[in-house]
């Protein structure tokens, strides 16, 4: 039989950990992060810190699964009704799907956001963030501008001494290069219509001419017409002389076969460990894309920013969501922790200051290949928002690039035709 | 008819309810799912759920990316059926002339089978690659590199011998189990008869091999209609919508335009078409059976 002291006992027994279980369950959040392990492992490294910090917290980070995909993953959780508090992982296209259908948060309504991005140095970045309605629904975390590497070693063989600046001089070189038997680039996705590889030979392009104006702005195509037909044209004039292929030679511009190719920040891990001879400065060099020859004075100068971001979901408990609000804006009011995720990720943070933050000048001193991507921060632009972008950039490709290239349409014909299909989708 | 006891009716469905309960769940269910999808216009998560009645499977009608997957299949099986029956009864013909080890040649050849599609697909993108040994011989042969995965003809006979590559030692060990149970007297008495190697294999192989050959053409018909990995690494679907497969575009409306409802009646058209083909298919190989003295 139980005495009055052992009943008294498992009473405070059980009160204490009720009390602890229910503080535990107020402060707890989950937080995917990309199904990427550089990145899992800084996300998991800043709850431990946080965590350590503050122990009244329970963040608990996972990788979000990638099949079908990251985008399949987060629709199936929310419609399962087990999507976490937050996630990284969002480019604004799979955003504003997200955002139509009412299943995130407007982060700039939450306590403190004014002094987040003041904190992180992003007012300027976060401009192009803004949502139909006006408000920020991802917080952008890294932007990788598309640049261009030249092999300046291969270059200086062809007598070449300056990196070409427009379409017309890049041609010129790529004559030079085919007579050694180089191809200027090579790249396979020209013929292939997947939606995704559009940001990485037409956006790059056309966003190097047309600047600030949008693809698609609401339900209306707002492109600059003159633009997508230049860089289709040039893409004609390319395949016309061979001067590209379009069939697959493995890494081809660090094994000596294309002289020319769009790099984003996240090749140069990969060839520190497998093309050691690839070094910025020596063997190849990074520009902005190129314009035609008449844009040389009016071009906007701008270039495609893969960019992604972090949100927070409408369907999280209201606890839930403070706690990993309260995480992240932990995270991001310290630089450190920016320059902790460039090291581990390679991906350059989204912040106006990263070429002169003197908390990254040590880490870019000895990434040199990164300051270029760090200076064209501010000139790189993100995808188009609208919920249809993968149908819109299929058409894109199906319509317009991929005949061009194969030379079965005129540029002319090919964006007409594609305009036709793309308002066909805009107007469903 | 005797009735069953009380106790054995219960003990009967407790053995049904287990496949039952997994038939409702992953058949059933999905089924009735997938047609209440279909009707609607919906991301699986918006409030808003459009019901657009026939208006999906109108659309789907209409499409150029489905009409093209309605077509592929059959591209595909022209080259792979063939491909994959020679291969797989050679194998078979092959491993059955052994009279010791069949058992780890048929694995050896079963192998291909086991590996993933998408490393087999890594495999066959270095081989076509314009700098790959067997396209620096070809181009010296004929003097210039195939286009391999640009040109439609050519994307599609990758796919269907990669295709007849993968499946052909599993489609050999069916063969083989069929050639086995041929007994040795026919070929005795076709051998006193003055038949030679070639007419036994088609007067007695073949038609013994009725079975087997049945499985096989019924499988490998039913596989055209479900391709995916090998276009989806290696050419996209392309080039122009040559090897655009039906998986292709339910994989593509599901999960990048995100519309459950379009990629359901996609689905269903999809279905429909494999139980029309399979039907005929099975029609024709029991008419050639019951020329052969099978019965249905």
């Amino acid at each position: 039989m139980l005495t009055k002291k052992r009943l008294l006992t498992l009473v405070l027994v059980f009160a204490l950990v009720l009390t602890t279980g229910a503080a535990a369950w107020a402060n707890s959040a989950i937080f995917w992060t990309a199904p990427n392990p550089p990145q899992e492992v800084f996300w998991t490294e800043m709850a431990k810190r946080f965590m350590a910090e503050n122990p009244e917290y329970n963040i608990q980070v996972f990788p979000m699964a990638e099949a079908p995909s990251s985008e399949a993953t987060i629709l199936t959780a929310i419609a399962g009704g087990t999507a976490p508090a937050a996630s990284e992982n969002i480019f604004i296209g799979f955003g504003a799907e997200l955002y139509e259908s009412a299943a995130l948060v407007p982060l700039d309504t939450l306590e403190g956001w004014d002094e987040l991005i003041a904190a992180r140095n992003m007012e300027g970045a976060i401009k192009g963030w803004a949502f139909p309605d006006g408000h920020y629904y991802i917080l952008p975390i890294y932007s990788n501008p598309i640049l261009y590497g030249w092999r300046i070693d291969i270059l200086e063989e062809l007598g070449v001494d300056r990196i070409p600046e427009t379409y017309e001089e890049i041609i010129e070189v790529a004559r030079l290069a085919q007579k050694e038997g180089l191809f200027l680039m090579v790249r396979p996705a020209l013929g292939m219509p997947t939606w995704w590889e559009r940001w990485f030979d037409f956006f790059t392009l056309y966003n190097a001419i047309s600047g600030d104006v949008p693809f698609i702005t609401g339900s209306e195509i707002t492109a600059d017409d003159e633009a997508v037909i230049d860089v289709f044209k040039f893409y004609a004039d390319l395949a016309k002389e061979k001067l590209i292929l379009t069939q697959d030679i493995p890494d081809a511009f660090a094994t000596d076969n294309a002289i020319w190719s769009e790099l984003g920040p996240w090749t140069f891990p990969g060839w520190k460990e497998q093309y050691p001879e690839m070094v910025y400065g020596e063997t190849f060099a990074l520009t902005m894309p190129p314009i035609p020859e008449h844009h040389k004075d009016d071009a906007a100068g701008n270039t495609f920013a893969d960019a992604k971001g972090l949100v927070l979901y409408a369907q999280a408990s209201e606890e839930a969501k403070q706690a990993v609000w309260d995480f992240i804006r932990w995270v991001f009011a310290d630089p450190a922790h920016d320059l902790l995720w460039m090291e581990a990720t390679s991906l350059p943070p989204v912040r106006d200051d990263l070429a002169d933050n003197p908390v990254f000048a040590e880490y870019l001193a000895k990434a040199p290949e990164l300051v270029p991507y760090a200076e064209s921060l501010a000139f790189a632009v993100p995808p188009f928002t609208h919920s249809d972008f993968a149908d819109i950039q299929t058409v894109l490709s199906e319509e317009g690039l991929i005949p061009v290239v194969r030379g079965t349409k005129s540029p002319e014909q090919a964006w007409e035709d594609a305009k036709a299909a793309i308002n066909g989708i805009l107007n469903r | 008819m005797k009735r069953l006891s009380r106790g054995e009716g219960v003990t009967g469905w407790l053995f049904t309810i287990p496949y039952l309960a997994y038939t409702i769940i992953f058949f059933v269910l999905p089924f009735l799912w997938g047609l209440l999808l279909l009707v609607s216009e919906w991301n699986l998560i918006s409030p808003v759920r459009e019901f657009v009645g026939l208006g999906n499977l109108l659309e789907a009608l209409q499409s150029r990316r489905v009409h093209a997957a309605a077509l592929t299949p059959f591209k595909i099986m022209a080259l792979f059926l063939p491909a994959v029956l020679i291969m797989s009864l050679g194998i078979a013909v092959l491993i059955n002339s052994f009279k010791k080890r069949q058992g780890l040649l048929a694995v050896a050849f079963f192998l291909p089978y086991l590996a993933s599609g998408v490393s087999m697909s890594l495999v066959v993108k270095g081989v076509v690659s314009y700098t790959s040994p067997v396209n620096k011989v070809i181009s010296n042969i004929i003097g210039f590199v195939p286009d391999w995965l640009g040109t439609p003809s050519l994307a599609i006979l990758v796919i269907a011998l990669m295709i007849a590559w993968r499946f052909s030692g599993y489609y050999a060990l069916i063969f083989l189990s069929g050639l086995q149970s041929i007994p040795g007297e026919l070929y005795e008495a076709a051998q006193i008869d003055g038949a030679g190697r070639i007419k036994s294999f088609f007067k007695i192989t073949l038609p013994q091999l009725y079975p087997a050959l049945y499985s096989v053409i019924i499988l490998a018909v039913g596989l055209m209609f479900g391709v995916f990995t090998e276009p989806y690494m290696l050419t996209g679907g392309g080039p122009n919508l040559a090897t655009h497969t039906w998986y292709l575009e339910i994989y593509y409306q599901a999960f990048s335009t995100l519309r459950a409802g379009y990629a359901s009646s996609i689905a269903l058209y999809n279905a429909i078409a494999v139980f029309i083909v399979v039907g005929i298919v099975r029609r024709i190989m029991q008419a050639w059976g019951r020329a052969h003295g099978w019965e249905d």
